[in-house]
């Protein structure tokens, strides 16, 4: 691909979004609620791209569509499932939205502390969060200086894609905090829906129409279009990898922060129809890409190297072909961004704010735009570094966020549930996760991710039943949802 | 949880659980289009449906 059709694009690229992050500066931003969540008045339509391009990472169009090149039709069902596992919002966003608006919550963290009345349960979740985020946007950052060097034949160096991609999302989040990072999510998600679904049009017309590119598998790799296949994807495997994504839209910050955004439960549920819709032709678009890179490059070294192929080949115009590079490498910023702000209100409101006295309001602020160029900085260096322990916790980062899970699922449904139980299972369970991915040891041929939430789940149970729970505050709070959502049908 | 939510959380669970077995089962010799793709195509749908009638009542009271 031309380095100079690539930079063109790039630039394109960068001058859109920053216009429309400027032209997102309405309403205050001078409090956490106006900086982080928008006022709590996010309309369903920006709310579902900006859920959607938050996400959908880089990781789907080029890591899907090469887990579809190397285990087949599995790579599908496991995007499935984790999309099903989105219904999770539908339970619980709804007393995420309400409790968030009632007790003025900015992040889910500071949810969990007043729930479990009990400053630690928020300290503890929210370094656990940075704990495994951090190495995850570094790793996308990596993705996406591998992904330009890659096209551009090194004309566009490691280094030089990494530096462009950090000060983006630096400055996507600092505009106008979330709402510039939600406008320019929704262009990226926008221009990536339509061009991505052109690109698989054109490779299928080019295969011979929908029966050309079905034959050409069904005879050339039939074993792609089952499982387990040629073996990639056993039943383990497929469970060790869906658990943890599964849980995905409760368990991790950036996504379940969202659910205190909307302006109503209508909106809420704009955004939740809205990814639906948006996920499904995201997922189809990503696996057809890795079967047809299966299809006309059998023999990649690397599976990662399906969609960059792909796109660069005869069949993608070569204007459309940057066009996709270059939103593949917005997808990764759309991601980034979004988790710089949830760990910087995690940090200034759960950190800061709980170990420093008298903070208020805007001290918190502060600290917080201070943080959010601190962790930009962290996840650079960390992707210049490429040490083995950042890739670790960054596979681990669903693996070791679902040790949550058991105490949000308490937050809403258990009034038995305490803070020791919290802090036991979410610090235990995020070590023993790291562990088992650090020496790669799969107990019983069981993934970290299971391992995880099991021990998680059996800590907050077993450790609350010896201690003893907020009473009053579990029985107002899962009191008032109940009432709540009782009128609200 | 109230009634609703219930009803439609219990059949996106029988859905999810169906996205597991029937491709591991049924499915494992079918190597066709007609085989997991559809399906899990088909059960994605489904969920969506699901979802639908799960939120149909929510107000925009804000």
């Amino acid at each position: 691909m031309s380095t100079t059709l690539v930079w063109s694009m790039i630039i394109i690229y960068v001058a859109f979004a920053l216009v429309i992050a400027y032209l997102s500066r309405n309403g205050k931003q001078d409090s956490m609620t106006g900086y982080f969540l928008g006022d709590r008045k996010l309309n369903g339509f920006v709310s579902a791209l900006s859920y959607s391009a938050t996400t959908y990472s880089a990781f789907m169009l080029v890591g899907l569509a090469g887990l579809t090149y190397n285990g087949g039709i599995g790579a599908y069902g496991f995007e499935i499932i984790y999309f099903m596992g989105v219904s999770l919002v539908a339970i619980f966003g709804p007393r995420f939205w309400l409790v968030g608006k009632k007790y003025g919550y900015v992040t889910p963290s500071e949810m969990l502390g007043d729930r479990y009345q009990n400053k630690w349960v928020a300290i503890v979740t929210a370094i656990s969060s940075c704990l495994f985020l951090i190495p995850y946007s570094a790793v996308q950052l990596t993705g996406i200086g591998y992904l330009l060097q890659g096209v551009t034949n090194n004309a566009v160096s490691y280094t030089t894609g990494v530096i462009i991609a950090t000060v983006l999302a630096l400055v996507f989040s600092y505009i106008a905090g979330i709402r510039s990072v939600a406008w320019t999510d929704s262009l990226q998600a926008l221009v990536m829906i339509i061009t991505a679904t052109i690109v698989v049009i054109l490779i299928i017309n080019g295969l011979g129409g929908i029966t050309g590119f079905f034959d050409r598998i069904e005879t050339n790799h039939a074993e792609d279009l089952t499982v387990p296949g040629n073996g990639y994807f056993s039943f383990w495997t497929f469970l060790g990898l869906t658990i943890p994504w599964f849980f995905f839209s409760i368990s991790n910050p950036q996504v379940s922060q969202r659910l205190f955004m909307p302006a109503s439960l209508k909106s809420l549920r704009h955004m939740l129809m809205g990814f639906l819709i948006f996920g499904l032709i995201y997922t189809i678009v990503s696996v057809v890409w890795g079967f047809s890179a299966a299809i006309l490059f059998p023999d990649l070294e690397n599976a990662d190297l399906a969609t960059p192929m792909l796109l660069s080949s005869d069949l993608v115009p070569p204007v459309l072909g940057a066009i996709v590079m270059v939103g593949i490498m917005a997808a990764a910023i759309s991601t980034i961004d979004s988790i710089l702000l949830t760990l910087s209100s995690l940090f200034s409101r759960d950190v800061y704010g709980n170990m420093k006295k008298q903070t208020d309001d805007k001290k918190q602020l502060k600290v917080g735009k201070i943080v959010i160029p601190i962790i930009a900085i962290l996840a650079f260096l960390f992707a210049q570094l490429q040490l083995d322990l950042i890739a670790v916790l960054s596979v681990a980062s669903s693996a070791g966020l679902i040790v949550v899970v058991p105490a949000i699922i308490g937050t809403f449904f258990w009034k038995k549930g305490t803070a020791a139980g919290v802090i036991s299972s979410v610090s235990i369970g995020s070590l023993a996760v790291i562990i088992l991915e650090f020496f790669t040891i799969t107990p019983l041929g069981l993934k970290s991710g299971i391992w995880g939430l099991l021990l998680s789940a059996i800590l907050y149970i077993g450790v609350s039943a010896v201690t003893k729970p907020p009473a009053e505050k579990a029985e107002e709070f899962i009191g008032y949802v109940t009432a709540k959502l009782k009128s609200n049908k | 949880m109230n009634k609703k939510e219930k009803i439609w959380g219990l059949t996106i669970l029988i859905i999810i659980l169906l996205g597991y077995l029937i491709p591991y089962t049924l499915l494992s010799n079918v190597a066709k289009w007609y085989g997991s793709f559809l399906l899990w195509t088909v059960l994605a749908i489904l969920i969506i449906a699901a979802n639908y009638m799960l939120t149909k009542d929510w107000s925009d009271e804000e």
